[in-house]
């Protein structure tokens, strides 16, 4: 049986590009012959890191415009303006992700509950209209994707310790090492070397990289059979 | 018999990512049910229109972006190779349907695949002879004098501010036409969308006769066939 291709995801759920790559390479999971590791980092470092505006690619208009349409043509526009204050210190993602970063760290046996979180936290933003930044909120999300009230006061606690600080500025220095500029990045570890794809429209080349075939943003799931 | 869909691309010849949309549309021209409307404008104009920077300014894009071009030039199958100085290339020096599209292809060729010039008169008699477009001297002088002139500089002009106006702030601009309504897409990473658009356009305001007709094949959900047959009617 040939081993699987290892595929890391630098994510930050303030990104809602970030969210479809996620989505997808979640799904794809079982399709391709892959082993996704999640890696929950800070866009706000990246953008710092790579000299990248802060708010891009907000600040230009018609880019911003743009992307209302690009992700969803009925209520983004309203979710992008009020949430533009999430891309900038101090109020933006840091807390999210050291939360996210958290409950990865303390859960066992794979990543179920990192995968909850993020997605629920994903929805808060970018589907409710809800705050992100608040422990109240973490909480919610954290209550939302199945975690007991212990495992997210544990999470929280940890959340502000200098080792989960310390991982999420490492998988973020990671991420601008493997020459990123923003999220996500999608690191494909395939014939003894790394491909690095940017952005949620590569799926196509990434699969005829990586020797699979892409089957669109919602591929059925292999049936699996007994052996 | 349904009337074809029109597109149009907006591209200059300074991006590589136009030329990558570019021949992927004329590929399509005979496989897609469309007209397509090569319009070629200035993407600087665009850039200060839009209050926006060329990505390469970024070191991190910059390196990505080769890369970038690199894979998508061998999955498009498109002779794509970075001139020595892209920089230059692209902004230092300022800088013309079946003769459109073979002159637009001879001038990507030369800048993303062969790193010559793009700014000459000499340049622009390379390409003719390249083209066997069978322009003699005259002709080609007539020709250059009249990309000088107001009237074409009003064109190129045009085009870019048309451009902007449906929200570019890049290049290629791909704009469609259905329903009576105009879906802009940007780049050449959104065909899978844009196919979805063409093919399933969504239902003009109000319904009306639309309905929604649904049946698996191969297993894919085929939905909005009759919707776009009332629309078109």
């Amino acid at each position: 049986m040939s081993s699987k291709k290892v595929i890391e995801l630098f994510y930050d759920v303030v990104s809602p590009y970030s969210w479809l790559g996620f989505e997808v390479m979640c799904r794809y999971r079982n399709v391709w012959n892959i082993d996704l590791k999640l890696r929950p980092a800070f866009l706000g470092g990246i953008m710092k890191g790579a000299g990248n505006s802060p708010k891009s690619p907000g600040l230009v208009p018609n880019k911003f415009l743009y992307m209302t349409k690009d992700l969803n043509p009925q209520h983004v526009l309203v979710l992008l303006l009020k949430n533009v204050s999430l891309f900038l210190p101090p109020t933006g993602s840091l807390a999210a992700m050291r939360f996210v970063t958290a409950v990865q760290e303390r859960e066992t046996g794979g990543d179920e509950q990192v995968e909850c979180v993020s997605r629920e936290l994903w929805r808060r933003i970018w589907s409710q209209d809800k705050d992100i930044t608040k422990p109240e909120s973490l909480t919610e999300a954290a209550l939302k994707a199945g975690l007991s009230n212990r495992d997210i006061e544990e999470a929280l606690a940890l959340a502000t310790s200098d080792k989960i600080k310390e991982k999420l500025k490492k998988a973020t220095e990671e991420a601008l090492g493997h020459g990123s500029f923003g999220f996500p990045v999608i690191l494909c570890h395939v014939n003894g070397g790394k491909e690095m794809f940017f952005g949620s429209d590569r799926f196509e080349l990434m699969a005829h990289c990586i020797g699979e075939k892409w089957l669109g943003p919602q591929p059925k799931e292999l049936v699996k059979t007994p052996n």
